[in-house]
């Protein structure tokens, strides 16, 4: 009951004229961004992050959510049409939706699209009111050892799970912290590597370590690589709307993407990509029409948009509960909240509830307005992609310009702007991840904080970090993290190499 | 890692062994045992002083540095990724969105920000192949000045619009 008073206030925050403007906002926002390649929401909310000082908090949120929700229907919008995923979240859809767009099936394909992000968003929304404050409730029992090994945890799951090797993964991961550890030691007022330039005292700004590396550094990817034609502009027509058969088919995977997005998305290195794996694979082996897929099945359409939306209103359970943020998109909400001076996790639930409850509320009010946004006019959003290349990314440049320079008109972070754009671009030609750079930078020196509050308070008694059972779990799960996938890898070797001669002769049936 | 495009492809360079990233973050590493050494660490504080994560960071990312480097010179590469044939690198098109990046540094002290980025523009767009280059200074100039005047409205500060001018 106590949960459904508080939604409700969040609603009567979320339904102020001034919010539901900014939700439109932040829902047309994030719907374009979703559809231009090149920008996603990280990057949109990042760029949007200077506008934080100027709306009040619950407004700013709200937008973001929109940005953080819409990304996703505009995402699958140009995977169905154009076979052109704006998100990594939504390759899976590209996959079936694009071949029922070739077939002319292109309206169903958007529409079970929509509606399954629909269904999934509100669904994920829901566990999220109800989970969510249940596991702030959890959190208030933990200490700083507990926070930290919860961190490490994050580190080690964002490392192995986001990179190709884990040894890029961590080199990521390393420099973010690497960055983290610049400027005043909060602890004890010393400097802390800034080579003797005052504008490094405040640390460096974590806007421009993500503009630089998403914005500066994918430009300059695409610009090196622009050789070759652009992929073909000729967004299909879309055919007949769904049928009762459609319908039909649709619904369980809708259900079952929901089912598998939530938690994954809500584990410390969920992400929106897995669960979209996940629920294709199922779909593929549930369907009763397993000749249809690879021929345009309308549940690989319908089970992955599902998931990735799921998973959306997953990635706000740790992060509002504990402050841990799982993505790059959660951990540039971390950085909004933080520019605000909050500290999302089980105090916030109790400060400032209008806050959190009016932006879990928007999130209701935002699906709504994206199916609206979406079905109806998604031929607008298409026009989007009839912009010339060179004036999206141009303009890139110049919105990543407006989100550092405007933060303090600092020369540093311009010249930082350009220096870790080409580490950025390095990155994406040698497939280093970005995310745990990103989650590195901001939870690096949160995790120092606890450590050493930790060690302060047990008097330098290390054991204290597996003193409690919550610590001693964590670590161990995180130990795990790092052994069990090289362990499998090296078994699953061991196996085929030892099955080779056998199972070439008995594989065939 | 939500908005890298299309999986992020592995270019053709990054399957040919890398040793010099390996390098890079090992020297990076090195940089900061050095700097975890110059940190006075004559604290009262109980517990760990201020050295000791960066002293940690060090050390982790000198131990990545040499994994990378004996992964390259084992020719261990990246898995390569399944999809999308790579489009070839193109050198003048790289340092002209470079140029255009880098532009600012020089130029938004005297010409202000609406100038700077209609530069900056101008100067991707042609990395892009445009030779239009009349219209992307109108468009680049549109888009700057409409930006500088939108953001100054909602309070956030781009600087005077020519500093020449004073």
């Amino acid at each position: 009951m106590d949960i459904l008073n508080q939604l409700l206030g969040g609603f009567a925050v979320a339904l102020q004229p001034m919010n539901l403007f900014w939700a439109f906002v932040g829902c047309g926002l994030g719907t374009a961004v979703g559809v231009l390649p090149g920008i996603g929401p990280a990057l949109t909310i990042a760029l949007l992050l200077p506008v934080t000082a100027q709306v009040n908090p619950a407004s700013a949120f709200i937008m973001f959510a929109g940005i953080l929700y819409g990304a996703l229907y505009g995402g699958s919008t140009t995977s169905i049409l154009l076979n052109t995923p704006g998100e990594s979240g939504s390759v899976m859809t590209a996959l079936e939706g694009n071949r029922m767009a070739r077939r002319g099936r292109g309206a169903a394909a958007l529409a079970t699209a929509a509606i399954g992000s629909f269904v999934a968003g509100t669904i994920g929304t829901l566990a999220l009111t109800f989970l969510a404050p249940a596991i702030a409730e959890l959190a208030f029992v933990f200490g700083p050892e507990d926070y930290f090994a919860l961190m490490i945890l994050s580190f080690t799951s964002v490392a192995v799970v986001m990179g190709r090797s884990m040894v890029r993964g961590f080199a990521a991961l390393f420099f973010g912290l690497a960055l983290g550890t610049i400027g005043i030691d909060t602890q004890t007022g010393q400097t802390r590597m800034v080579f003797g330039t005052l504008e490094l005292l405040d640390g460096i700004p974590f806007t421009v370590v993500l503009v630089s590396l998403f914005a500066i550094g994918e430009t300059l990817y695409v610009a090196s690589r622009s050789g070759a034609a652009p992929a073909a502009i000729n967004p299909l027509s879309g055919g007949s709307w769904m049928t009762k058969q459609d319908w039909k088919r649709s619904w369980k995977p809708w259900l079952r993407g929901s089912v598998i997005g939530f938690p994954i998305g809500a584990l410390p290195a969920g992400g929106t990509e897995i669960p979209t794996f996940l629920s294709y694979a199922l779909e593929r082996r549930l369907t009763p029409h397993p000749e249809e897929f690879g021929q345009g099945a309308i549940e690989g359409v319908a089970g992955p948009e599902a998931a990735n939306n799921a998973a959306a209103a997953g990635i706000l359970v740790p992060l509002l509960t504990l402050g841990l943020p799982s993505t790059a998109t959660a951990a540039v909400l971390l950085a909004a909240f933080q520019n605000y001076g909050l500290q999302p996790g089980p105090l916030l639930f109790a400060t400032n509830p209008d806050l959190l409850w009016g932006l879990i509320a928007s999130l209701y009010i935002g699906n709504v307005i994206l199916l609206i946004l979406n079905l109806p006019l998604v031929g607008i959003w298409v026009r989007l992609l009839l912009i010339p290349r060179q004036y999206i990314y141009g303009g890139i440049v110049v919105f990543a310009m407006v989100g550092v320079w405007g933060l303090s008109t600092s020369w540093m972070d311009l010249a930082l702007m350009c220096g870790l754009g080409l580490v950025g671009y390095v990155a994406r030609v040698h497939d280093f991840p970005i995310a745990p750079t990103l989650i590195g930078l901001i939870l690096g020196p949160q995790a120092e904080i606890q450590l050493r509050r930790a060690l302060a308070v047990s008097q330098n008694d290390w054991s204290v970090l597996v003193g409690t059972p919550i610590a001693a779990t964590l670590l161990g799960i995180a130990a795990l993290v790092l052994i069990v996938p090289p362990l499998l890898a090296r078994l699953r070797r061991r196996a085929s190499a030892e099955e080779e001669p056998a199972t070439s002769a008995g594989r065939a049936g | 890692m939500s908005s890298m495009k299309n999986g992020s492809a592995t270019a053709g360079g990054g399957r040919r062994a890398a040793w010099w990233l390996g390098l890079a973050i090992l020297v990076m590493g090195a940089v900061w045992l050095n700097g975890a050494r110059s940190i006075a660490s004559t604290t009262n504080y109980v517990g760990l002083g201020p050295s000791a994560i960066v002293l940690a960071v060090g050390l982790g990312l000198v131990l990545l540095g040499f994994l990378l480097i004996v992964q390259a010179l084992k020719g261990q590469l990246a898995p390569p990724s399944e999809d999308e044939e790579e489009a070839p690198f193109s050198r003048p098109a790289f340092l002209m969105a470079l140029a255009g990046v880098g532009v600012p540094l020089l130029t938004i002290r005297w010409l202000g920000f609406p100038f700077s980025a209609m530069l900056a523009f101008t100067l991707v767009t042609h990395a892009f192949g445009s030779r239009r280059t009349l219209l992307d200074l109108g468009i680049g100039a549109l888009i700057a000045s409409l930006a500088w005047l939108g953001f100054s409205r909602l309070g956030i500060s781009l600087g005077p619009f020519f500093p020449l001018l004073g």
